[in-house]
C-alpha cells in the first residue's frame, strides 16, 4: 500500500496535492481558453499536458508561472494561494519553448542569473553553475554565447538555467520541440533521468503524444479549454474516455457498433461494419441499443489463416493491401 | 584574338548590370560628398582676398611654365591661436553630449512605450512621432520661441495656474537650445531604438521574471544590454548633427550660448573669411570622424 501511494499519490487518500487548481477559468476578452478547470499535481509527478495546439494548455502553464492572470477560480502551490504573486516571487521555474536564453550572457551567465537574483555569494553561485553544467554535460560550453550553440545544447542550457534555482516545480513548455526525432528520444530519457535524480514536479505541456506516453506518471488530455481525462499512460491508452481521446493517443482503429447490453464475456455491440457482435472488456454507461464507438488498438488484433478456436470477437476477412 | 578576347570579357565583368546598380551610389558619393569636400578643404589652404571669390586660387601660373601652388595652413594656425574656436567646439560638444542624454532618456521612453502598445496603436503612435516632419524646420523651431519667451504660452500658462508669480527667463539661455534640440532631434532618437525594441523576444522578460528578477532590474539587466544597438544608432544619430547644429542655438540661444556652427555662420557671412570657416568645417568634420567610426564599429558589432 505504502508502495502504491509512492508511486502512485493521486489514489492516495491522504495525500495532499502540491498543485490544486480550483475551478479555473481564464478568458481572452470573449474567447474561453480554460473552461472551469479543475486538477491536482503531486509531489515529484512528471505531468504532462497533452492536447492539439490551441487547446489551451500552454495558457494553463503560462498561469501556473505567473505570466497570465486567472480570470476566475485559484491556483494553490503548497497550499499557498498563488493569484497575487508576481511571476518572480513564485517558487516555480520554467523552461520556455524558445528556451529564452539571453543572447548578451554567455552560457554559464544564463544559468548564474536566477541564483545572482537571489544575492547569493559568488563561490556557491560558481559551484552551482558547475554542478549544473555538468549535470546537462556542457562544462566545456561554459563560455560560448547562445548563437554558438546546437538547438540541443540551447535546449540544456535552457534546462539547466530552469532547474539551478532548484525550484520545487518545473514547467516545461515543449521542451522537445525544437528538436530532432533522434535527439528527442534520447533528451527525454535525460529528463526522466534528471527529474527522478532531482525528485523536483515536472509540468510539461505537449503535443506530441509518444513523448507524452514515455516521460509521463500521469497525463491530462486537453480539448477546448477542458481536461478530457486525466490519468496514467497505460489507462489512456487501454481505456480512453471518449472517441477523441482513443484517436489522439496511438494508431487506433475506430468503429462504430449498437450497444447491446453485457454478459460474462464482456460488453456485447453489434459492429457495424461486420454486422456480427464484438466483446468488449471495457464497460461503458449506455442504454440498449445505443449507438456508440469502439476502438481497437492494432496490435491487439490477430490474424491467421485458420480459423481460431475461440469463439468470440472473431472476423473473416480478405486482405485488400498490405503495406510496411 | 586572344587578348582580344580577354580585353573584351574585362571591359564586359566592368561594365555589366550589377556593377553599374552598385556604382550610383559611389558615383552619388563622389559628387555630393567628396567633390564638395576637397572645394572647402582647397579653400581652407587659401588666404583671404576681397575679391570675387573672396580667397586667393590654389594655382597661379608666373612666368614658369609650372603652375605655382599657394597654399598655406594659415587658417588652422589662427584657429588655435585664438581661444574662441576651441571653446567653441568643446562648448559644441558639451551641449550635443548633454542634449543627447536628454534625448535618450525621453527617446527611450516614448520608443518603449510604443513598442509596448497594443499592435493597432503602434501605428498610429509611431505616426505621430514622424508627423511633425511633415512641417518645416524652421518654422517648428519659431514656434517654440512662441511657447518660450518671457510673455509666451509656457509663462502664461503657468502664471495663469499660479506655479509662478514672475515669468522664467528660459528664451535666449542654453536652456531653451535643450528644449530645442531634444524636440527637433527626438524622432532621430525613436525610431532606431523603435525598431529595436519592437523586434525584443518577450519571452526574454518573462524568462527573466521566472528567474526571480525583479521588472525594474531586468530593464537594467536585460532590455537595456539587449537595446545597445539602437541606443547607440540613435545617440549618434543625433549627437553627430548636433554638434554643427546653427539653426536652434541661433534662433533659442542667447549671446552666450557658443556652438561652433554659430560661429561658422559668422565667419563666413559676417567675417566673409571663407578660409577660415572651411578651416572651422573641416576641423570639425575630423572630430566627428571618432564618433562615426565608433558608430560604424557598433554597428558592424551588432550586425554579428
Amino acid at each position: 500500500m505504502t508502495d502504491s501511494s509512492s508511486t502512485h499519490p493521486w489514489q492516495d487518500p491522504d495525500q495532499k496535492p502540491y498543485i490544486r487548481i480550483e475551478n479555473v477559468t481564464k478568458k481572452f476578452g470573449d474567447f474561453t481558453a480554460i473552461d472551469n478547470l479543475s486538477l491536482d499535481i503531486y509531489k515529484s509527478e512528471f505531468f504532462s499536458l497533452l492536447g492539439p495546439s490551441g487547446c489551451g494548455k500552454t495558457t494553463l502553464l503560462r498561469m501556473l508561472a505567473g505570466f497570465e492572470n486567472v480570470t476566475d477560480g485559484r491556483i494553490l502551490v503548497d497550499g499557498e494561494d498563488m493569484s497575487d504573486i508576481p511571476p518572480h516571487l513564485r517558487p516555480i521555474n520554467m523552461m520556455f519553448q524558445s528556451y529564452a536564453l539571453f543572447p548578451h550572457m554567455t552560457v554559464e551567465k544564463n544559468i548564474a542569473f536566477g541564483l545572482k537574483q537571489d544575492k547569493l555569494p559568488d563561490d556557491v553561485i560558481n559551484q552551482r553553475v558547475e554542478e549544473m553544467l555538468e549535470l546537462v554535460e556542457l562544462t566545456k560550453f561554459a563560455k560560448r554565447k547562445p548563437n554558438q550553440l546546437s538547438g540541443g545544447q540551447s535546449q540544456r542550457v535552457a534546462l539547466a538555467r530552469s532547474l539551478a534555482k532548484s525550484p520545487k516545480l518545473l514547467l516545461l513548455d515543449e521542451p522537445l520541440g525544437a528538436l530532432d526525432k533522434r535527439l528527442r528520444e534520447q533528451t527525454q530519457f535525460e529528463l526522466m533521468d534528471i527529474q527522478e535524480k532531482l525528485e523536483v514536479t515536472f509540468v510539461i505541456v505537449t503535443h506530441d503524444q509518444e513523448e507524452a506516453m514515455t516521460v509521463s506518471s500521469r497525463i491530462g488530455v486537453m480539448e477546448s479549454g477542458n481536461l478530457i481525462q486525466v490519468a496514467t499512460p497505460t489507462e489512456i491508452y487501454e481505456a480512453p474516455v471518449n472517441k477523441d481521446v482513443a484517436d489522439f493517443i496511438g494508431d487506433v482503429n475506430l468503429l462504430k457498433g449498437i450497444y447491446k447490453g453485457k454478459d460474462k464475456e464482456g460488453t456485447q455491440l453489434l459492429s457495424e461494419d461486420s454486422n456480427s457482435i464484438v466483446y468488449a472488456t471495457q464497460e461503458v454507461e449506455a442504454e440498449l441499443e445505443d449507438t456508440i464507438w469502439f476502438a481497437i488498438r492494432p496490435e491487439k488484433l490477430e490474424i491467421s489463416k485458420r480459423k481460431p478456436s475461440n469463439d468470440i470477437n472473431v472476423l473473416q476477412g480478405v486482405i485488400e493491401d498490405a503495406e510496411f | 584574338m586572344d587578348t582580344k578576347d580577354k580585353k573584351h570579357n574585362f571591359l564586359k565583368r566592368i561594365f555589366n548590370g550589377r556593377n553599374a546598380v552598385i556604382s550610383i551610389p559611389y558615383l552619388w558619393l563622389l559628387l555630393l560628398f567628396l567633390f564638395p569636400f576637397v572645394i572647402v578643404l582647397k579653400i581652407s589652404l587659401a588666404q583671404p582676398i576681397i575679391a570675387m571669390p573672396p580667397y586667393t586660387p590654389l594655382f597661379s601660373w608666373g612666368d614658369s611654365l609650372w603652375p605655382k601652388i599657394q597654399a598655406g595652413l594659415d587658417s588652422y594656425l589662427f584657429l588655435f591661436s585664438d581661444s574662441l574656436y576651441i571653446k567653441a567646439y568643446l562648448s559644441s560638444i558639451k551641449i550635443a553630449t548633454i542634449s543627447t542624454i536628454l534625448t535618450l532618456i525621453v527617446g527611450y521612453a516614448i520608443a518603449y512605450s510604443i513598442a509596448r502598445a497594443p499592435k493597432r496603436w503602434r501605428g498610429i503612435l509611431l505616426m505621430l512621432v514622424i508627423l511633425p516632419f511633415w512641417t518645416s524646420f524652421l518654422i517648428r523651431v519659431y514656434a517654440w520661441i512662441g511657447i518660450l519667451k518671457t510673455e509666451g504660452l509656457l509663462n502664461l500658462a503657468l502664471m495663469t495656474i499660479g506655479i509662478i508669480d514672475k515669468p522664467l527667463i528660459i528664451m535666449n539661455t542654453d536652456l531653451a537650445v535643450y528644449i530645442g534640440i531634444v524636440y527637433s532631434y527626438l524622432p532621430f532618437m525613436i525610431l532606431p531604438l523603435y525598431a529595436n525594441l519592437e523586434k525584443m523576444d518577450m519571452s526574454l522578460l518573462e524568462a527573466a521574471a521566472d528567474l526571480g528578477c525583479r521588472p525594474i532590474k531586468t530593464f537594467w539587466s536585460v532590455t537595456i544590454p539587449l537595446s545597445m544597438p539602437g541606443i547607440m544608432a540613435g545617440c549618434f544619430l543625433v549627437f553627430i548633427p548636433v554638434v554643427g547644429e546653427f539653426v536652434i542655438p541661433d534662433l533659442l540661444g542667447g549671446t552666450k550660448t557658443l556652438m561652433i556652427g554659430k560661429v561658422l555662420w559668422g565667419e563666413f557671412f559676417y567675417n566673409r573669411d571663407w578660409p577660415v570657416a572651411s578651416a572651422v568645417a573641416i576641423i570639425m568634420l575630423l572630430l566627428l570622424v571618432v564618433p562615426i567610426i565608433l558608430y560604424q564599429k557598433s554597428q558592424e558589432k551588432a550586425m554579428k
